[in-house]
């Protein structure tokens, strides 16, 4: 590879992290909603800011910085400390929306950590995703689906911003406010899941089943009997005693495959799918039971 | 389809190609006393810029550094100028004449033009370990207050980490450019660096402009 080329593509990579700072970096907000250090926030809609719960210490008047220097006021839309993710609502549109990556973080993928801490303009650092993990409980008193791990500098007042890929589409929302202060990711389509609940609901609702399960191949016969393609179901291997599971006729053994109307096929769909407006509501679950397809009813509870 | 293996080998080798010519721009700078700095070739005739508090106490000398462990050939110096509020000083090599194979000026980028996200790399001493070098981003661009009549002056800050031995030592862009001169002026958690831009206003300022600045045919 002679010496030119190799510039030029030390130069490509350069330019091309600088434009994904760029593009990431005008979608990426200073948030002051606390005292000492001010944060990031994230505009995930026109007039919509992702951001860390731990950073804002009130809920109205809170003052958003916008990438070209102007500021509008952000009323808090909901909260869910056990995420460490807020939502609040703009009075007037910010002026780009991110975009999320269309797929999941993999360990030793590139990433750029954003912050907007001042109105200097826009801070960066690089790094790689060194791990992705969870479920993790959280200090504080919620329980992380997953998260990522990046060896990028947080630099103070990053919390709330984007963790971004080369091509500066969002992986992830930065924050120190959920393991004593290190610095994790919670990834964008679980954030994104997140900011959904509170921007309609306040509050973000966990349903309890109550059951454990595995995921199970489902045979081609078992698939025609349910009548579509679906590869993979839940397997029960246990059911918690006087749970919702339990009082909705649930039994080890039989596999979940589908929840209100949409297919079950691992346990991250599973908890995915036992969020929002399903929570207290009854359900149908429908499963395998003998092979056979079988819809029951059951109530979902809220997990505490 | 790009071949990945090959990409990943070809930026690596970028990199190595990327030191290897800023390398013979780099100096040790040591005054006797407390340690060594780094500095670099900025102008034909031996003029090399480093920070001022490498240079404060003492009479500096400079040698180069030519791959081996240790440093070979020495140049006393004078101090021809010095801005302690931005941590700048310029040396200039005695006995060096202007076409002095040895010092090799280094190739100065337009710091003016940089963004945050570019690749930045720095060359010093980190810690006594000569020539060594360190890669990170550009992480903003700003400008810290300053006494005297400057009153503000520009900064980079990085990822980059840097440690004593890496001051005044080049930080360069992807090409190989120097876009600032890494420092100590001011505390925290990110390397500071002076950009090119203010570093060339003071070489212009106390040299004026250079004749031989754009004599490159020595260089190869």
């Amino acid at each position: 590879m002679s010496q030119s080329n190799g510039n030029n593509i030390l130069t490509a990579l350069s330019e091309s992290m600088a434009a994904a700072v760029e593009k990431a970096g005008a979608a990426t907000v200073l948030v002051s909603g606390r005292r000492r250090m001010p944060a990031s926030g994230i505009a995930y809609a026109a007039d919509l800011i992702l951001t860390a719960d731990h950073v804002l210490e009130r809920d109205d008047d809170i003052p958003v910085g916008l990438p070209d220097g102007s500021q509008v006021s952000g009323k808090l839309a909901g909260r869910d400390p056990g995420s460490d993710l807020a939502v609040l609502r703009l009075a007037g549109p910010a002026a780009a929306v991110a975009e999320a990556a269309p797929q999941e973080a993999r360990i030793g993928q590139l990433v750029l950590a954003l912050g907007r801490p001042s109105q200097d303009g826009i801070q960066a650092s690089l790094g790689v995703i060194s791990a992705v993990g969870g479920p993790v409980r959280t200090g504080r008193g919620g329980l992380l689906e997953r998260y990522l791990r990046t060896d990028a500098i947080p630099y103070p007042g990053f919390s709330g911003g984007p963790l971004v890929d080369t091509a500066g589409r969002v992986v992830g929302v930065n924050t120190s406010g959920l393991a004593r202060g290190a610095s994790l990711a919670i990834p964008a389509g679980l954030a994104w899941q997140v900011a959904a609940n509170l921007a309609q609901y306040g509050s973000v609702k966990r349903g309890y089943l109550g059951v454990r399960s595995q995921p199970v191949a489902i045979q081609a016969a078992q698939q025609k009997a349910l009548g579509r393609e679906q590869a993979a179901g839940l397997l029960l291997v246990g059911v918690e005693d006087g749970s919702p599971a339990e009082a909705g006729g649930l039994l080890v053994g039989d596999i979940v495959v589908g929840l209100a109307g949409q297919a079950v096929g691992d346990p991250d769909e599973l908890l995915a799918r036992l969020t929002g407006s399903v929570v207290g509501q009854p359900a149908p679950v429908e499963i395998l039971r003998g092979g056979q397809p079988r819809t029951l009813t059951v109530t979902i509870g809220e997990r505490k | 389809m790009i071949d990945l293996n090959d990409l990943s080998a070809t930026v690596a080798d970028a990199f190595a190609t990327v030191f290897e010519r800023a390398r013979r721009s780099l100096v040790v700078v040591q005054n006797g006393r407390d340690g060594a700095g780094a500095g670099v070739v900025w102008r034909p005739g031996g003029i090399v810029v480093t920070n001022y508090h490498v240079v404060a106490r003492g009479r500096a000398r400079i040698s180069l550094v030519d791959g081996r462990e240790y440093p070979t050939r020495e140049y006393p110096t004078r101090l021809i100028a010095q801005a302690p509020e931005i941590d700048l000083a310029i040396l200039q090599a005695e006995a060096a004449d202007p076409f002095d194979p040895d010092l090799l000026v280094a190739p100065i980028a337009d710091s003016r033009a940089l963004r945050v996200g570019q690749i930045a790399l720095a060359i010093g001493h980190p810690w006594g370990q000569l020539a060594a070098v360190a890669a990170g981003i550009v992480s903003s661009l700003g400008s810290v207050p300053v006494h005297g009549r400057r009153g503000q002056v520009d900064i980079i800050r990085t990822d980059v980490g840097l440690a004593p031995g890496n001051s005044g030592g080049p930080l360069m862009n992807a090409s190989g450019g120097v876009i600032g001169i890494n420092t100590m002026i001011v505390g925290g958690d990110l390397g500071v660096a002076i950009p090119s831009h203010v570093v060339n206003a003071f070489v212009v300022e106390t040299l004026g402009e250079s004749a031989l600045q754009d004599v490159r045919a020595y260089k190869v």
